[in-house]
C-alpha cells in the first residue's frame, strides 16, 4: 500500500497562519475563510476569521476536505460581502472559484487567494485520524492535475509529492461504458433508488447557487420532489446535466452523500464527454462562457438527421 | 378514398418537440399537402429549439412517451439567429448522459426540418414510429414510476431477524 507523504502540511499550516495574520492586520482583507481544528483528533472544519488574533486557529491537514468556495456563492450568506476576502484553496477548490468568476459570481480583485501545494486529502472524514494512503485518499486526488495551484496571491513553500496511482473514476467509467444499456440502467436505478432527497449534494455544490432550483418548482413540476425512484432518477440526471461543463471536480457532492451514491462518476463522465466533444476542461483560466453557453458552427451534428 | 388503416398490436406514443418557425411550419405543409403520416405523434410547439430544455425530454419519457422527436431549423436558418446552435451542443451532451444512465438512444431522434420540407417531416415521423413500434413500449421509465422507495415488503427475513433481536 502506497503511503502519501503529508509532512509538508505542518509547514504549510504555519505559513497560512503568518500570512492570515499579516493580511488581517494590514487590512488587505476583512475576513479569511480557512480550515480550523474540529473536536475530534485530526478532524478539520471550515472557519471564517475576521481578527488577526484568530489567525492562529487556521491550519491545513489531510482532513481539510471541504471546498471553501461554496461559502462565497450567493446561496450562502454567512460571509460579509464587503471588502476583500481571503480564502484558503486547494487546486480543486481554485478551479471552482475560477468557474464562479467565469460565471460573474465573484470578482478576482475581491479575493485574496492562499493556494495550497496539496498532496491530497482524505476521501472520508468518518475516521479523520487515519493515515493518508492509496486507499484512504479521496478518489479525486488520484486524478488531480492541480496539486500546485497557480495564479494565487500567496502560496506557502512546499512541493506536493504525488505518487502515480490507479485512476479510480476513469476505471469505473470505462467499466460502465462497456456494459449494455440495460445493465447500465439497472446499475443506476439501484444507485439512485438509495437517494433520500436530502439535497446535500446541491447544498455543498459551489455551482448550485440558483435562487430557486428548477427541482423545487411545482408550477410546472419538472421533477417529482418525493424520494421515489422516478423522482430520484430525474433529479440526478438533471443535476448532472446542469453541472455539465461547469463542474470543477471537487467531488464534494459524493463526499457528503449520506447514501454513498457515486455522484462524481456522472460529473466525471460529463467532463470526459465535453472534453471529447468541445475540448473543454475545467481549469485555472477564467472563461466567460462555458462549453454549453457558446457554440461553433462546425460542431458535430452526426446524431441529427 | 383513404387506404385501409393497418391494425397494430402496439401503438407507440411519440412526442415531438418542434420549433414554431421551421418544423411546425413543415408539419403544417405536410398537412396542407395532404400527406399521410402516423397519428402516433403529438406535436408540441416551442418558439425555438433553444427553448427545449433537456428536462422536457426526460419528462416526456417519464410521462409515458415511447419515443421523442426533437426538431427545428437547419443550422444557419434559426429565426433567433443562434438558438439551434446552442440547442445542438446541449442535446449532444444530453444524449451522452442518457446513454450513460442506460436509456436506449434509438428512441430519441433529433432532426432539422425546414418549413419547406413537409416530406422530410413525414419521413422522420414514420421512421421513428416504425422503429419504436419494433422496439415495443418504453418500460424502463414506467416501471420506475410504479416503484416505491423501499420494497414495501414487511415480512422479509432480514426484518424478521431484526424484530426478533429487539
Amino acid at each position: 500500500m502506497t503511503m502519501i507523504d503529508t509532512t509538508s502540511y505542518t509547514l504549510i499550516s504555519e505559513a497560512i497562519k503568518t500570512e492570515a495574520k499579516r493580511i488581517l492586520t494590514d487590512g488587505t482583507v476583512t475576513a479569511v475563510v480557512g480550515y480550523a481544528a474540529a473536536r475530534r483528533k485530526g478532524s478539520v472544519q471550515p472557519i471564517v476569521i475576521t481578527t488577526p488574533e484568530d489567525a492562529d486557529k487556521l491550519l491545513f491537514s489531510k482532513g481539510a476536505v471541504n471546498n471553501l468556495a461554496v461559502y462565497l456563492t450567493k446561496a450562502k450568506k454567512e460571509i460579509p460581502k464587503t471588502g476583500r476576502i481571503g480564502i484558503v484553496v486547494k487546486g480543486c477548490d481554485l478551479k471552482a472559484l475560477v468557474g464562479l468568476m467565469g460565471e460573474s459570481q465573484l470578482k478576482r480583485e475581491n479575493l485574496y487567494l492562499i493556494g495550497i501545494p496539496c498532496s491530497g486529502v482524505l476521501g472520508s472524514i468518518i475516521q479523520p485520524d487515519t493515515e493518508l494512503t492509496e486507499d484512504t485518499i479521496a478518489p479525486k486526488c488520484l486524478e488531480c492535475d492541480v496539486h500546485m495551484p497557480t495564479g494565487c496571491d500567496f502560496i506557502p513553500q512546499g512541493a506536493p509529492i504525488t505518487p502515480e496511482l490507479e485512476k479510480k473514476y476513469a476505471a469505473e467509467i470505462a467499466r460502465l461504458e462497456a456494459l449494455t444499456p440495460a445493465e447500465r440502467w439497472s446499475y443506476w436505478k439501484e444507485q439512485f433508488s438509495k437517494c433520500i432527497k436530502c439535497y446535500a449534494c446541491r447544498q455543498v455544490c459551489p455551482f448550485c447557487f440558483c435562487e430557486q432550483c428548477l427541482c423545487d418548482r411545482n408550477k410546472p413540476q419538472m421533477v417529482e420532489s418525493t424520494p421515489r425512484p422516478a423522482g430520484n432518477f430525474a433529479w440526478h440526471v438533471i443535476r448532472a446535466m446542469h453541472l455539465a461543463g461547469r463542474c470543477a471536480g471537487c467531488a464534494e457532492c459524493e463526499r457528503v452523500c449520506p447514501m454513498d451514491i457515486p455522484l462524481n462518476l456522472l460529473n466525471r463522465k460529463m467532463a470526459k464527454e465535453l472534453k471529447e466533444l468541445y475540448d473543454h476542461e475545467a481549469g485555472l483560466e477564467i472563461n466567460e462562457k462555458g462549453p454549453l453557453s457558446m457554440f461553433n458552427e462546425k460542431d458535430d451534428q452526426s446524431f441529427i438527421k | 378514398m383513404h387506404p385501409e388503416k393497418q391494425k397494430h398490436d402496439f401503438e407507440p406514443k411519440i412526442i415531438a418537440f418542434v420549433c414554431t418557425w421551421c418544423t411546425y411550419a413543415g408539419a403544417d405543409l405536410a398537412g396542407t399537402s395532404r400527406m399521410q403520416y402516423p397519428s402516433n405523434v403529438r406535436v408540441l410547439k416551442f418558439p425555438c429549439t433553444g427553448r427545449i430544455d433537456p428536462v422536457f425530454i426526460l419528462k416526456a419519457f417519464q410521462q409515458g412517451a415511447d419515443g421523442v422527436l426533437v426538431s427545428g431549423c437547419h443550422p444557419g436558418d434559426c429565426h433567433y439567429i443562434a438558438g439551434n446552435f446552442h440547442a445542438r451542443r446541449r442535446f449532444a451532451t444530453f444524449r451522452k448522459l442518457l446513454e450513460f444512465v442506460g436509456v436506449d438512444l434509438q428512441r430519441l431522434q433529433f432532426s432539422w426540418v425546414s418549413a419547406a420540407e413537409g416530406g422530410k417531416w413525414v419521413e422522420m415521423v414514420t421512421d421513428l414510429t416504425e422503429r419504436v413500434r419494433g422496439m415495443g413500449p418504453m418500460v424502463e421509465f414506467k416501471e420506475l414510476a410504479m416503484e416505491e422507495q423501499w420494497s414495501g415488503a414487511i415480512n422479509t427475513e432480514e426484518l424478521k431477524e431484526a424484530y426478533e433481536a429487539i
